[in-house]
């Protein structure tokens, strides 16, 4: 199963943030999105999980993702946002139950025995479950983004889409998270398709994070493509100075953290 | 691994207890407060002869010797109906109100936020104040015409909102309710300017009455209230995933937009039967889905049915404060639930303490 982007380009108002993009991302891969802030890796990802129109093509098992009914998309792709909040106060375990919504067949959105069960390890491996009975309001910033996080594996989708995943983790759930990923990227998930083997596709701005879990590196610049490859071809001290307009292999060598 | 499960199976089958206890004891009480609105007044009469009453017209059967054919019809005929509509026009209007919020995702969004009561309103103006009357409806013409004119207002709002915005985003929803009920309450004045002499019973209109109602309003509000709650159940997960947001929502498989679109018109719909039978009453639809939030947390599951029977017991006892209070003149209800309604709200809403459930 390929997640294709064919000459996409998808603008608010009348800023153009995404420039004919195109990009295949096939079926088991890690694919790490850089590149400064503005430069359109969120609105890639949007527009890669169907959820913001754009001009141009975007198909997932060669089916047009603008002409799919939003729940199947929902069984394929997970996207995690940046933030969630809501007025009304969930708490933690609701919160990540919701998350099997696409995939439950009930009439009146009643969640069985496996939807409880997914919620459950999904949280375990997020570090929340002994959250689960606190409201939103009451957890700190890394904990609700573990809990969205646990929230995006519950869907079990085998496209898991992140965006800035460890952005208010502590360093210790930050390397668990890049851990844990690793190991979700060998494996499948069953879908209305078949078993297909997951994919991850990731914003990260910590480069270590970046290359501990994803193989390919594709950068972006005021919403165009500049380097797509193997990360550890990619990622090279020129690269990542035409990428970020800074010296950036010689700030982290210069980086002192412990010594 | 064991030894943890036990306790943690104990915690959840207590608080599935607890629920089911709150349940239980809110039904109680809605039950208690139906019962009281039903024999308060100037006559009085027994439980048992009340149940008389109630059987002989169930099953058909005559009515017992000893019960005094005079309250049959005081109670049968007038009071039974006016509660029964007063707790039906309360649950309805109080659903409606937590589904506006949910789906605003506004704590402060109402039934009527979408200018379904001007719209109403300005129906009655037209039947009250230029006595415009079509002779099949007869007795219905008020209440039909005040349901066509608000069901209007909110089609021509999410219309012209799908018109002006694609993606009909909630803020342009609720300013373009805002701006149509200003606009359609201009014309309402106006033509109360011209029509001074009869603007009095188009006033007490909207400040809401359940005086004079009978079995034909419960009937069709029942219907009406069943069917809606029914719709929004089915709802309800996508509701619960609403309130987090668009984006998320439709990340998560729902798709926003018909979801929306759905939920606005079916809690309309039971917006508009309401002020049909009973004029604009506010301020029930605000508190109480919020204070159900506050005992039984925020998913709709609950809070739909719950909304219901709490918004509909606390109209039941606003319309019997209504009548009784100052007994033999009646106040308008509306003015029952904003008086006794936003200080009892002030308390519960920011009192220490978050849901007790």
């Amino acid at each position: 199963m390929e997640l294709i982007l064919k000459n996409v380009s998808a603008s608010y108002g009348n800023n153009e943030v995404l420039k004919d993009v195109n990009l295949t991302i096939g079926e088991g891969e890690t694919v790490f999105i850089g590149g400064r802030n503005g430069s359109g890796k969120t609105t890639l990802l949007r527009v890669m999980s169907g959820l913001m129109e754009c001009e141009g093509c975007v198909t997932v098992s060669d089916q047009n993702i603008s002409k799919m009914k939003r729940r199947n998309i929902a069984r394929l792709i997970a996207l995690m946002p940046q933030t969630g909040e809501t007025y009304f106060q969930y708490t933690a375990y609701q919160t990540v139950l919701l998350g099997r919504f696409a995939g439950s067949k009930s009439l009146f959105g009643n969640f069985d025995q496996e939807d409880k069960e997914a919620a459950k390890s999904a949280m375990e491996t997020c570090g929340v479950y002994e959250y689960r009975d606190r409201l939103l309001n009451e957890l700190s910033g890394g904990q609700l983004q573990r809990v969205l996080l646990a929230r995006t594996f519950a869907q079990g989708t085998p496209f898991l889409f992140l965006d800035e995943p460890g952005s208010n983790l502590d360093i210790k759930y930050r390397a668990e998270l890049c851990d844990y990923l690793c190991k979700w990227a060998q494996g499948k998930t069953s879908t209305p398709y078949g078993d297909v083997r997951n994919t991850v596709v990731a914003v990260f701005h910590d480069l270590a994070q970046a290359r501990s879990v994803c193989n390919r590196t594709v950068f972006l610049k005021n919403g165009k493509i500049v380097a797509d490859g193997k990360s550890s071809e990619v990622i090279t001290p020129e690269c990542l100075e035409s990428v970020y307009d800074f010296d950036v292999a010689g700030y982290i060598e210069n980086q002192v953290i412990i010594r | 691994m064991d030894n943890q499960a036990v306790p943690e199976i104990r915690k959840r089958t207590k608080k599935r207890q607890a629920a089911g206890i709150g349940i239980a004891l809110s039904l109680a009480a809605c039950l208690f407060i139906l019962l009281a609105a039903i024999r308060s007044g100037s006559v009085y009469i027994s439980v048992s002869d009340l149940l008389k009453i109630i059987k002989s017209h169930i099953t058909g059967s005559p009515l017992p010797a000893e019960v005094d054919p005079m309250s049959d019809s005081i109670f049968w005929s007038i009071r039974m109906p006016r509660a029964i509509t007063a707790f039906l026009v309360g649950g309805c209007l109080s659903v409606s109100g937590a589904v506006m919020q949910a789906v605003l995702q506004n704590p402060l969004a109402s039934s009527y936020t979408l200018g379904v009561s001007s719209g109403a309103s300005l129906g009655a103006a037209f039947v009250l104040l230029c006595g415009i009357t079509i002779p099949v409806l007869s007795g219905f013409m008020l209440p039909a015409a005040g349901f066509v004119f608000g069901l209007a207002t909110v089609a021509i709002a999410i219309l012209l909102a799908s018109r002006i915005d694609r993606n009909v985003s909630n803020q342009t929803i609720v300013l373009i309710g805002m701006i149509l009920s200003l606009f359609v309450t201009g014309i309402m004045n106006l033509m109360m300017t011209f029509y001074g002499d009869r603007s009095k019973q188009l006033w007490l209109w909207m400040t809401g009455s359940f005086s004079a109602r009978n079995w034909m309003h419960c009937a069709i509000l029942a219907a009406v209230g069943a069917a809606g709650l029914v719709i929004l159940l089915m709802l309800s997960g996508r509701l619960d995933i609403l309130t987090f947001g668009e984006l998320q929502a439709s990340s998560m498989g729902v798709d926003v937009k018909k979801t929306k679109i759905a939920a606005i018109l079916v809690s309309s719909l039971l917006t508009g039967v309401s002020v049909a039978f009973a004029g604009v009453i506010g301020f029930i639809d605000l508190a109480a889905p919020h204070i159900v939030r506050r005992i039984f947390g925020p998913s709709h599951k609950i809070v739909i049915p719950m909304s219901f029977i709490y918004g509909g017991a606390f109209m039941a006892l606003c319309d019997l404060a209504a009548r009784t209070v100052l007994s033999p003149r009646e106040i308008p209800v509306g003015a029952v639930t904003a008086l006794v309604g936003a200080p009892f709200f002030a308390y519960v809403f920011f009192a220490k303490g978050r849901r007790s459930a």
